[in-house]
């Protein structure tokens, strides 16, 4: 199963122009190695902060663009990681083991399983499945249920 | 450049064991489909409603469980593309072009992924080069081109 593992940002993090905090990167970078050499990691990307960033609202036709930053910090994203793993059980213990935070760096991160092209079986034919699997084979990076 | 394009969630793609609508999975379909052409598309993956995820709250070495349904839709993530793009203009032209991912109205927040080579004034090179190595060694990592 493949859960994607949503690191959320804190007010610290949010600050225009912030870089992360080195020490924290390279704690960060030892840890996805142990995921790494596990063979349960697919994917992991950080995100500039939101100020850099932007939000487009859907309303029928209309498209409206509204530029970053965002105020909600603990609800915008600071990274994300994919997991391969066998239980949403297993990905919350591998998460429980990221490294620890600071005092007033208090943060959250979330847990969510990635729709597999097979779980759709209930609405699309075995073909739709199938193309779609076939075009996501193409992504030159797409992470794939293993 | 890189982003992630994140689709936000709705009352509707949260509902327990909820499925896309089969007409907006084509018309969505099709949109990635000219994306995929455009050379554009990176990675891209829908989630299941967070009824079947959890939360884990860090504060210093505590960790603390919460299971979903969590509840302030407009936050959560429903889905997510990674794109290749000259830049963040590029990105929101394509986004308003994007099909209304969902039946009501709706959000997607475009944001810039970090490039290793951002880090040159808290990291030095040969840290750089060490992170570059290990992510190249992820199976599906995508990478600025």
């Amino acid at each position: 199963m493949r859960f994607m593992v949503i690191v959320k940002t804190t007010p610290a993090i949010e600050k225009a122009g912030a870089l992360p905090d080195p020490q924290l990167l390279l704690k960060m970078g030892k840890y996805n190695e142990e995921l790494l050499k596990a063979g349960v990691l697919l994917a992991a990307e950080g995100l500039q902060p939101s100020a850099k960033g932007v939000r487009v609202k859907f309303s029928g036709n209309s498209r409206t663009v509204v530029d970053g930053p965002f105020t909600e910090a603990k609800e915008l994203i600071a990274g994300f990681s994919i997991l391969q793993v066998k239980s949403l059980e297993e990905a919350i213990e591998w998460v429980k083991r990221a490294p620890d935070c600071r005092p007033g760096d208090e943060s959250e991160v979330e847990i969510r399983q990635v729709f597999e092209m097979e779980d759709f079986a209930p609405i699309l034919s075995e073909e739709q499945i199938r193309h779609k699997v076939r075009a996501r084979a193409q992504l030159p990076y797409q992470t794939a249920n293993q | 450049m890189r982003f992630m394009v994140i689709v936000k969630a709705t009352p509707e793609s949260e509902k327990e064991g909820a499925l896309p609508d089969p007409q907006l999975m084509a018309e969505m379909g099709k949109f990635n489909e000219e994306l995929i052409k455009a050379g554009i598309v990176l990675a891209m993956d829908g989630l299941h409603p967070s009824s079947k995820g959890a939360r884990v709250k860090f504060s210093g070495k505590s960790r603390t469980v919460v299971d979903g349904p969590f509840t302030e839709t407009k936050e959560l993530i429903a889905g997510f593309w990674l794109w290749q793009v000259k830049s963040l203009e590029e990105a929101i032209e394509w986004v308003k072009r994007c099909p209304n991912p969902h039946a009501c109205d709706s959000e997607v927040e475009i944001r810039q992924v970090f490039e290793m080579e951002d880090f040159a004034p808290i990291l030095s090179q040969e840290e750089i080069q060490h992170k570059v190595r290990a992510r190249a060694q992820l199976p599906y990592q995508t990478v600025n081109k």
